[in-house]
């Protein structure tokens, strides 16, 4: 039996400016693997990332994600809660660590048990036991991106998207973003990521593909 | 130097004496520019915070006439407040005229444009990340917008500081909607005045050394709050 396609873009445009910075015809993305997009700088890897996360819509085309239409208006928020965005240098809220990952799952109203139990376990994860009291503008880099992908696991989304994650990384965080990346799809959650580096690429990728100026080839 | 040192000796004397009318025009001028501020800040950071996030045609337009107001003079505001409240003018069926009340509106169209290009200021200086990061969480577009004023809390108490320093210090508009009523209208700018111009320089020191205090405290309880938040 073929598996319905996770994300299905048909003929998706997007401009920045006037200036056309994304062109897929055809791009179906299957559930349950990791799907590495590589490519130059301003190649429209993040701006693919944002369509998938839901934080812009096409200019033209259609996008759909788990065989529906994906409309601009207030449904959008529901599906952002299935796709969690990890960004390059990700922004921590100006509050403790602890705070930082209860946002979302406050936001789903979640019982306090729940969720002081999930933020154990993903800081865990992420080996940063111990830090959920500490300042998150306190943290490192590396710190930082392990407790942004802590905030995201917490949320146990179905689609983790990752753009650049192992930029300015330590060797132990890149460790422990490779590890998370490779456990997900067991656990029912997709990876799409970006990536400059072609070696993690090939490592990580159930399915690579490459763009290059806005055009996947 | 022996009238200013004299006339700041009695001042301090009326002030430890804890005289009535002294700390009754006070506390008149705390609860008018503090409601004053609470009524202009609550369409202004809003509004702040719509003009800074959004991109419309019109934008530096109003950037340039917020920020023109500014400068606006404290008895032109009390002269158009006059105008509407008085009972020739449009809202004169309200009989506002010469009251607390009068003085409050008057004083938050004051505080208004600071707040809100101040506000303006904050969020366009705040990180741009911090949008798509609550949303990507699964914030709602309203619950971004709280969390993009959370994260831009110091800026905006700071906002509402300044607006708050720039009404209790005003005298023009206070004295011509309020018409210095002693025991009803009178606030420490317009009581200072009076009582300068009626030559008890004492009551003026009194007045004007609560005026400063007043001024140091908001700063101080800004300043805590911030200190506590960070």
């Amino acid at each position: 039996m073929q598996t319905a396609p996770l994300y299905k873009l048909q003929n998706v445009e997007k401009l920045h400016q006037g200036r056309l910075v994304l062109k897929l015809p055809e791009l179906e993305l299957t559930p349950g693997q990791v799907t590495v997009i590589s490519g130059p700088n301003g190649a429209g890897k993040t701006t693919l990332l944002n369509l998938l996360a839901f934080l812009t819509m096409p200019d033209k085309g259609r996008l759909e994600y788990a065989g529906r239409e994906v409309r601009p208006g207030p449904g959008l928020t529901e599906l952002r809660r299935q796709a969690t965005l990890v960004a390059q240098d990700a922004y921590l809220f100006n509050s403790s660590v602890a705070k930082n990952l209860q946002y979302g799952l406050n936001l789903r109203g979640l019982e306090p048990g729940e969720s002081q139990a999930r933020l154990r376990r993903v800081l865990e994860t992420v080996g940063l036991a111990g830090f959920a009291e500490r300042k998150a503008r306190q943290l490192s880099g590396g710190e930082s991106q392990r407790v942004a992908l802590a905030r995201a696991l917490a949320l146990e989304p179905k689609v983790l998207l990752l753009d650049e994650p192992f930029v300015n990384l330590d060797p132990e965080s890149e460790a422990v973003f490779e590890r998370v990346i490779q456990d997900l799809p067991g656990q029912g959650c997709s990876v799409i990521l970006v990536t400059h580096g072609r070696e993690q690429a090939r490592r990580l990728a159930g399915r690579e593909l490459r763009l290059e100026a806005g055009r996947l080839v | 130097m022996d009238f200013f040192l004299g006339g700041l000796w009695r001042g301090l004397e009326l002030l430890a004496g804890l005289d009535r009318q002294v700390y009754g025009i006070a506390w008149l001028s705390l609860r008018v520019s503090l409601s004053a501020v609470i009524l202009a800040g609550i369409p202004a950071v809003p509004l702040g915070l719509f003009i800074a996030q959004k991109t419309f045609p019109a934008k530096k337009v109003v950037v340039v006439i917020l920020n023109t107001l500014l400068a606006l003079p404290t008895v032109v505001v009390g002269l158009i407040i006059y105008g509407l409240l008085s009972r020739q003018g449009p809202l004169g069926f309200m009989d506002m005229l010469y009251t607390p009340g009068a003085m409050v509106l008057a004083q938050a169209v004051l505080a208004f444009p600071l707040i809100c290009a101040l506000t303006v200021a904050a969020i366009t200086t705040l990180d741009a990340r911090v949008m798509p990061t609550a949303l990507t969480l699964g914030a709602t577009t309203s619950q971004a917008a709280w969390a993009v004023l959370k994260e831009a809390r110091f800026a905006l108490l700071a906002a509402m500081a300044a607006g708050f320093g720039r009404v209790v210090t005003e005298v023009g508009a206070a004295i011509m909607v309020g018409g210095n009523i002693k025991g009803y209208t009178r606030t420490l700018t317009t009581a200072i005045a009076l009582e300068t111009a009626q030559g008890d320089f004492a009551q003026g020191m009194a007045l004007g050394i609560i005026l400063l205090l007043i001024a140091l405290g908001v700063n101080l309880v800004s300043f805590l709050m911030q200190s506590r938040w960070s």
